[in-house]
């Protein structure tokens, strides 16, 4: 097969709208991005400036109203239901703010859920849950249910379980959106190791520490992008300063 | 005051915001309460008629049977073979004459008919055929008994006259011709009596019949000739038996007559029979399609509660949190009960008062006489015992829809009602490790249904109880062969059986309803992670057909056991055909399968973000 | 480097130069590596002419090797300065004047000087995140790092706010 498409991601006039005539909300309008692969991308902006509905176009949980959408040099704004749950079975990995486990599986169940529904049979996907969770560092949690466990905690479970497929695309909203400043640094650390294990990542979030952990900043205002902003490549020699430490 | 103010407000002003659902209560709550009503009113309503034709024809009081032919003297049900020898015909008529006449002139007895000659033949007509009572007369009008033409004129050499409720039922009409025993008659006209039950009870209990051979394969009917046609028609042998009909200066005392008079000690005397008892023949059949009715009624009762629940069931979450709410903003439980009882004891009420119209109505319909008889029955009054146990049962039942989430919410914390923590889904270890087995769609589908394993059990026993309805009505169908129903408890059955598909189908859509509106967050999710809307509906589909399967089953041996329970008397229970049986089952998961996917299919093509983000909310 | 600072340093007990800096490096994680190594000398000369530590020469050691070692007054003035709870200055004022300065004069737009100082936050902040996540659990250098990072992003979200109000002003002139 061709070697794979430099471009994971391309997204030409993308738009969303809402409503009726005398009604229409224009969610996403007229985007045009291009994501690396192997790129973390994120995304800034206020409340309701269209950067969910943004990420559920790219991850095929919604279709766009108008515009094109190409993942991995395939083309996807047109895709049928049947194929669009393929596309999410085993190329992008969703991870969600409100964590949306079940609550009656236990943290390995749930894991292993997405390699089930794509086929794999019992004992392959346990075994895959089993290392993710290792990944994760809840090892020793497989059995417990999501009530008894914290915020950040559910947060790895749900990223462990955007990883099942192995997926290339991993698409995060808000991840740190309901955690506490320990539980974010945990969820942190696991974005950098994907990241750094070649993991594309597209994460939308209004935490400018997630933001700033990303190789590219794109800010969002009423459903269009506003500015850009590339993070690699920082300062140094001010951390004193930072730290209160300078000379007087 | 003003409490009760708030209270009433906050409780429309509910029923307002959620108004579908008050009205599918409302309609599940009514059925039952329909039902109810219909059970209850169907009580003695062939007085009327009877009475009415016994004026008209001048009925008897008593009628007393002679069997010249036998040892024993009391008239043989079906099939049953005489023994004895038969005396030639003339005999028999002397025979008749001297056992008879003493009671021509009892003391009590004012006027007489009679006795006049009686068979039982084979009779065909076009294609069909089926078995006649003949009875002799003479062409001019008799002092006792002299039944009422309905139409054309009455019996004359050839010309036979058909009891009308037999004629009804084989559609036979004036000019017709028939065959009596090999015979060709014409029918001259049709009449209704009051001396001899009409279709299908001429050969109930009261008066006996002699049915020997093929003809008692057949539900006789009465059909009246000359008495010369009538001879002839017994043949060598002579008439099997001899009708005398007796007026009483004082009717009432027909039974005291009876007692007096009837010996069953004796071989050679007849057999009397009070008006009372030949009523209640008539009566004998209304009185099965009463049974019918009752229990069918009882069956969809079941079947309307099951409904209740189900939709009570689904609004649980709902309720809880509206009580939670309640509590939050300063109201102390007791005042949260009151509202909620409130609400669904105005939605009880009126549907107590929809039933109780309803089955006040159709009662009517369902419970005609026949034809048998003269008139309509009157209107079954609506008692004040019936409407006082339907309105109860129907606040029983809107009571009880209001305290369990009242209760649920008043012992457990503000906080925990507010956030729905109150009823988690129902984790079953067993399920989750077996499902992980099967292909993706039977695996959501298993783990969907089971969350909620109460509805689950709603959806076996709604099942059950329509299946038991079915086989009861298949078991009655099975017995019938041998010995007609006739058309008023063919109807009851089947209304009864196309009520309970109706109910037992929106129960099925009620339940797959409420579950794909309960599983719309976890079948998102499943989305979300891959799965297409198409497994999703056929996963639920699937996984509601083994407790369909159950509930078929067990509606076997409930089927049986509410026949055995309804009908008096002995002998053994008929089991309809397996392939009957079968074909029910098969029938029912389909119809299943059918029902669910509908609701689930429109749950299950909403865009997955959209579900999901308004979980967070 | 603040005076009380290595005065408490030294309070535990006496210590000299170089055990004085290894204790604040532990402390410091990578910032301490930042710092000069002059800087604390500096300090510790200021801090005797004061008259808080004195120097005395170890014993059993050649005359290099000096001692500081906390005198009463030392002692005084680090207990009262455990108890004060006086907190570093934030100074957003400057930046504040540089908007409306520039807003007023027509010399630059002000939503450009906040958008580059967002930027440079941005990346310092991405520069201290790095750091923090290298540091193992529970350090004390990772509990300063922490501070400087939701201070950084506090910062940010002013600017953020920056912005939002000078595009209003921008879009009403």
């Amino acid at each position: 097969m061709n070697e794979p498409e430099k471009v994971l991601v391309r997204a030409q006039g993308l738009r969303k709208e809402y409503g009726r005539e005398g009604g229409l909300a224009r969610a996403v309008n007229s985007v045009d991005l291009e994501v690396a692969r192997g790129e973390a991308l994120a995304i800034m902006g206020p409340s309701g400036c269209g950067k969910s509905t943004l990420l559920h176009l790219i991850g095929g949980l919604d279709r766009p109203s108008a515009g094109e959408l190409w993942l991995a040099g395939r083309r996807i704004d047109r895709l049928s239901e049947r194929e669009l749950a393929r596309l999410r079975r085993h190329e992008v990995g969703f991870v969600f703010q409100a964590y949306h486990l079940m609550d009656e599986l236990t943290a390995q169940e749930n894991v292993e859920l997405p390699a089930l529904l794509a086929g794999r049979s019992p004992g392959e996907a346990r075994r895959r849950a089993r290392q993710l969770l290792d990944q994760v560092g809840l090892a020793e949690r497989a059995d417990y249910l999501p009530s008894a466990l914290s915020g950040g905690q559910r947060q790895r479970v749900a990223i462990a379980r955007a990883l099942a497929n192995e997926p290339q695309l991993v698409l995060a909203d808000e991840p740190t959106g309901n955690l506490d400043s320990a539980a974010t640094l945990e969820v942190l650390r696991l974005f950098e190791a994907l990241h750094a294990a070649g993991l594309t990542l597209v994460i939308v979030t209004h935490d400018e520490r997630i933001a700033a952990t990303a190789d590219r900043l794109i800010s969002m205002r009423d459903g269009t992008f506003v500015d850009e902003t590339h993070l690699a490549g920082g300062t140094r020699g001010n951390l004193v300063d930072l730290a209160g430490l300078g000379s007087e | 005051m003003g409490r009760l103010l708030l209270v009433c407000r906050l409780a429309v002003k509910d029923l307002r915001y959620r108004p579908v659902q008050a009205l599918l209560l409302l309609l599940a709550i009514a059925a039952g309460a329909a039902t109810l009503t219909l059970g209850l009113s169907l009580q003695g309503t062939t007085n009327n008629p009877y009475a009415r034709t016994r004026t008209v024809t001048n009925g008897p009081d008593v009628v007393a049977s002679f069997f010249p032919g036998n040892s024993n003297a009391s008239g043989p049900a079906t099939g049953v073979n005489p023994g004895g020898s038969n005396t030639p015909g003339t005999g028999a008529g002397e025979a008749a004459a001297t056992s008879l006449l003493p009671l021509e002139h009892a003391s009590g007895v004012v006027a007489h008919s009679g006795p006049y000659p009686v068979t039982w033949t084979l009779l065909q007509i076009g294609h069909t055929t089926g078995s006649a009572e003949v009875e002799g007369r003479n062409s001019g009008s008799s002092p006792v008994d002299h039944p009422r033409l309905m139409q054309g004129t009455w019996v004359r050499p050839g010309g036979v006259v058909v009891e009308a409720a037999f004629a009804s039922a084989f559609g036979i009409h004036v000019g017709d011709s028939l065959r009596l025993g090999g015979t060709a008659f014409r029918v001259v006209g049709t009449a209704v009596t009051a001396a001899i039950p009409a279709y299908p009870g001429t050969c109930g209990r009261p008066i006996g019949c002699f049915l020997v051979g093929n003809i008692g394969s057949y539900n006789p009917g009465l059909v009246w000739a000359t008495e010369a046609d009538a001879k002839q028609l017994a043949g060598s042998s002579g008439p099997e038996a001899y009708l005398l009909n007796l007026k009483l200066n004082n009717p009432a005392k027909a039974r005291a007559f009876v007692n007096r008079y009837d010996n069953n000690a004796s071989s050679t005397a007849p057999t009397l029979y009070s008006w009372q008892s030949i009523r209640d023949g008539d009566a004998q059949v209304i009185a099965k399609v009463q049974k019918v009715l009752f229990t069918g009624s009882w069956l969809l009762a079941l079947l309307a509660l099951t409904s209740v629940a189900v939709l009570v069931g689904g609004r649980m979450t709902e309720q809880t949190r509206r009580v939670g709410l309640l509590k939050a903003v300063g109201g102390t439980p007791r005042f949260v009960a009151v509202v909620l009882l409130f609400e669904h004891v105005l939605v009880g009420l009126c549907a107590a008062g929809v039933g109780l119209l309803v089955g006040w109505q159709v009662a009517p319909l369902v419970d005609k006489p026949g034809a048998g008889l003269l008139g309509a029955p009157s209107a079954p009054s609506l008692t004040g015992t019936t409407v006082a146990l339907v309105v109860a049962v129907a606040l029983a039942v809107a009571i009880v829809a209001t305290f369990v989430p009242a209760i649920r919410a008043a012992r457990q914390s503000t906080v925990a009602a507010l956030e729905d923590s109150a009823r988690p889904p129902r984790r079953s270890a067993a399920v989750i490790n077996l499902s992980a087995h099967l292909p993706a769609p039977l695996l959501l589908g298993a783990r969907l249904v089971v969350r909620r394993p109460r509805r689950l059990l709603l959806s076996v026993f709604s099942v059950a109880v329509t299946t038991s309805g079915l086989v009861a009505v298949l078991i009655i169908h099975a017995r019938s062969a041998t010995w007609s129903l006739g058309p008023q408890v063919i109807q009851a059955t089947t209304i009864i059986s196309v009520m309970l598909i109706v109910l037992a189908a929106v129960n099925a859509v009620f339940i797959a309803w409420t579950t794909a509106l309960e599983a719309r967050h976890p079948a998102a999710l499943a989305r979300a992670l891959g799965a297409t809307p198409e497994q999703i509906t056929t996963g639920l589909s699937v996984a509601f057909l083994p407790p369909a399967l159950l509930g078929a089953l067990l509606g076997i041996p409930g089927g049986i056991a509410i026949y055995d329970g309804a009908r008096s008397g002995g002998g053994t229970t008929t089991l309809p055909s397996a392939l009957w049986l079968v074909a029910m089952v098969i029938l029912t998961l389909l119809v299943i399968a059918g029902l669910t996917a509908v609701p689930t299919r429109i749950g299950a093509r909403r865009p997955v973000a959209e579900v999901l983000q308004a979980e967070t909310a | 480097m603040q005076q009380e600072v290595v005065l408490a340093m030294l309070a535990k007990e006496p210590s000299q130069g170089y055990q004085l800096r290894a204790r604040l490096d532990r402390a410091l994680g990578p910032l301490g590596e930042a710092m000069n190594d002059g800087q604390v000398y500096v300090t510790l000369g200021r801090l005797e002419k004061a008259g808080f530590i004195t120097r005395r020469v170890a014993a059993g050691t050649s005359t290099d090797r000096k001692l500081y070692e906390l005198t009463p007054a030392g002692q005084e003035r680090v207990t009262e300065w455990l108890s004060e709870v006086s907190w570093p200055k934030p100074d957003l004022a400057e930046f504040h004047l540089k908007l409306i300065a520039a807003a007023q004069a027509g010399l630059a737009d002000p939503i450009g000087i906040v958008d580059m100082q967002r930027r440079e936050l941005l990346r310092r902040l991405r520069e201290v995140e790095r750091a923090a996540m290298a540091e193992p659990e529970h350090s004390d250098a990772g509990l300063l790092l922490e501070g400087i990072v939701l201070r950084l992003q506090a910062d940010l979200r002013w600017l953020e706010a920056c912005e939002r109000v000078w595009t209003e002003w921008r879009s009403k002139s």
